[in-house]
């Protein structure tokens, strides 16, 4: 009983591994690279100084801005910087044109970038900076719906292969100290469990969070049997205040600092973004919510004012137990309360994750391969992608990063641009794989990557304006870019050596052994 | 093993080389329970228990979402791990539909 749950564990495994794997690895690594988020961001916008500005004065110099474009606006979504974000992002939401006008070809908002101390806008390289790497890893590049359904998928599929491998494998305490090095197969597998056993806590808990972030999409049924209409859910889980309807009589806007000051107090933590609805009518709300830095439970507690008068209407109520366990592991997945240590430790136990669904993939092909036989069109066609993934990924995305100081700073459209450098970079790559032995595309691509990587820093110091010397951001990141051209050049030189002879037992006992 | 081979006793009758066999039948109605069955499963047992828990509806409504990645995990893995396809089959569609029913017969929360 336990033998056959034990081998029908094994083969789903593999199945799902293989299936969701090349994804999941590409997954994997743009989002442990999103840790970074605000980091990459700013060090593709070097003309950009680190902010100095307290959230209250960054938020009145917005609103300041924004009362001379958007003064008649329904709505303002100021998003406030932090030691980490260097710029005020803003959404207007315009007032809908009038019944019977034509109405403006502005299908949604748009975003200002706003210097924090000014509130004017900010003359900066345009680029998505490390929103891309963030938005690919959950969004896969493709049109909505599609790419957050995939990756759902995908996640879902890693949960699967989490339960069936924990099940599969049952030396699972011995293998923690188990890592036999050059015995081909073997040594994969190895590979495989010690950084699957290693970190499991972390893969499980991430997986797991991944899909809790995007559980209204993938699992919106709970709220239909429950809710006449839905929206009233959003309002409850997340306190929201009611919409109000505005008067249509005008009066000034109360000033916003004291306000984002009050409501610091009052939240214990500093403010992170402020939702001003009908500004200058007399209806005017102002919600202060807090950033997401002060606690590990993401969305953090809001407090709404009255944007006449400055009296405090409302504040969310502790949320309860469920709401609050969603936050956490929303917050866990995110990872924005953890410091500068924590993170590096969760950047290293993604790339873990990272290094796991890699040599499973490596696995599945050294599982399979016969000395002597020709390979089957499957095993050919598995490594060819693992090719592509495993060693054309990285190349891509340093060539994403490369574009950025290579383009010229004022070129229009230059943050698709950006982003095409990386996908072309990537899909040359693996369509010219194809055109070298196996063992020599690993080698060159990795090769590519890692003489890629190390033109970033150099890059960097040649064509960067040095407005953010003596940034120590710029020196970590440049010094970052090149331990991954160490590690990939590492990786290249592995790859070149003639493979250790395969070892003896049955390919598929030892698969899942 | 979860795909046993045909014919590899007695030799097979003759078959029209186009003809797919039994096993890969059983195996994609396998996977297909186990991917979009398992999705009624979970949604109708998760709505079923949203709307039945007697707390606040705003905390039924979450804890029955966050637990419902766990339960189509677990059932997923349970297709694949249960010898009888005919009892995945009848447990999982049937689940659904019964639960689904359920929860249209007792309605939308007040």
């Amino acid at each position: 009983m336990i033998r056959a749950l034990r081998q029908s564990m094994a083969w789903i495994h593999g199945w799902l591994g293989l299936v969701a794997g090349w994804l999941l690895f590409a997954m994997f690594a743009t989002g442990t690279a999103s840790y970074f988020r605000p980091e990459i961001t700013r060090w593709m916008q070097p003309e950009i100084a680190a902010n100095r500005t307290a959230p209250a004065d960054a938020a009145a110099a917005a609103v300041r801005h924004l009362q001379r474009v958007g003064a008649d606006d329904v709505q303002w979504f100021i998003a406030l910087p932090d030691e980490r974000t260097a710029v005020t992002r803003v959404f207007e939401q315009p007032k809908p044109a009038a019944e019977g006008a034509p109405r403006p070809r502005r299908p949604r908002a748009e975003e200002l970038v706003l210097d924090p101390a000014t509130g004017d806008p900010v003359a900066a390289r345009d680029t998505r900076g490390g929103e891309h790497f963030y938005r690919f890893h959950f969004q896969l590049q493709l049109p909505h719906p599609w790419g957050r359904w995939l990756a759902g998928v995908c996640a879902m599929f890693m949960l699967g292969a989490i339960i069936s491998g924990v099940v599969t494998h049952k030396r699972i305490f011995a293998d923690f100290f188990t890592l036999r090095w050059n015995k081909g197969q073997r040594s994969w597998l190895d590979a495989h469990n010690v950084s699957a056993v290693l970190a499991l806590p972390y893969h499980a808990v991430i997986t797991y969070t991944g899909l809790v972030t995007l559980v209204v999409m993938y699992m919106p049924w709970p709220i239909v049997a429950n809710y006449p209409q839905p929206a009233r859910f959003a309002q409850e889980a997340y306190g929201l205040a009611a919409d109000v309807e505005p008067t249509g009589r005008p009066a000034p806007l109360v000033a916003i600092a004291p306000l984002v000051r009050d409501a610091e107090r009052r939240l214990g933590g500093a403010a992170g973004r402020l939702v001003v609805s009908h500004p200058n009518d007399a209806a005017a709300t102002v919600t202060v919510t807090r950033g997401n830095g002060a606690s590990v439970a993401a969305r953090g507690v809001s407090a709404t004012y009255s944007g006449t008068t400055g009296r405090l209407l409302s504040a969310s109520a502790p949320p309860g137990a469920a709401i609050t366990t969603a936050n956490v592991l929303l917050g866990l997945h995110m990872a924005q309360f953890a410091g500068p240590a924590l993170r590096w430790t969760l950047f290293v136990l993604g790339l873990s994750g990272v290094a796991m669904v890699g040599t499973g993939l490596l696995l599945w092909t050294a599982a399979r391969r016969r000395p002597g036989a020709a390979p089957f069109f499957g095993l050919r066609l598995v490594e060819r992608l693992n090719i592509a993934i495993i060693a054309g990924l990285p190349l891509g995305m340093a060539a994403f990063l490369l574009a950025n100081r290579l383009l010229p700073a004022g070129m229009p459209g230059r943050a698709d641009a950006e982003v095409a450098a990386m996908f072309w970079t990537w899909g040359a790559a693996a369509l010219l794989q194809c055109a070298r032995p196996p063992r020599l595309a690993w080698r060159d691509l990795f090769a590519l990557g890692a003489l890629a990587f190390a033109a970033i820093p150099i890059v960097d110091a040649l064509a960067t304006p040095r407005l953010a010397a003596g940034d120590p951001l710029f020196l970590a990141f440049d010094s970052a870019m090149a331990a991954m051209a160490v590690a990939l050049a590492f990786a290249s030189r592995r790859a070149a050596r003639i493979p250790a002879a395969p070892v003896r037992r049955s390919a598929r006992k030892v698969a899942h052994a | 093993m979860l795909m046993r081979r045909a014919g590899s006793g007695a030799v097979p009758p003759a078959q029209p080389r186009w003809r797919i066999r039994p096993a890969a039948w059983a195996m994609t109605a396998r996977c297909i329970t186990a991917f979009l069955g398992n999705y009624a499963f979970a949604a109708t047992a998760a709505s079923l228990t949203a709307r039945l828990l007697p707390i606040a509806r705003v905390e039924a409504t979450v804890w029955a979402m966050i637990l419902s990645f766990l339960l189509y995990a677990i059932v997923g893995l349970w297709c694949f791990a249960e010898a009888s396809l005919a009892r995945v089959a009848a447990i999982v569609w049937g689940g659904a539909l019964l639960m689904g029913a359920a929860v249209w017969l007792i309605g939308v929360r007040p």
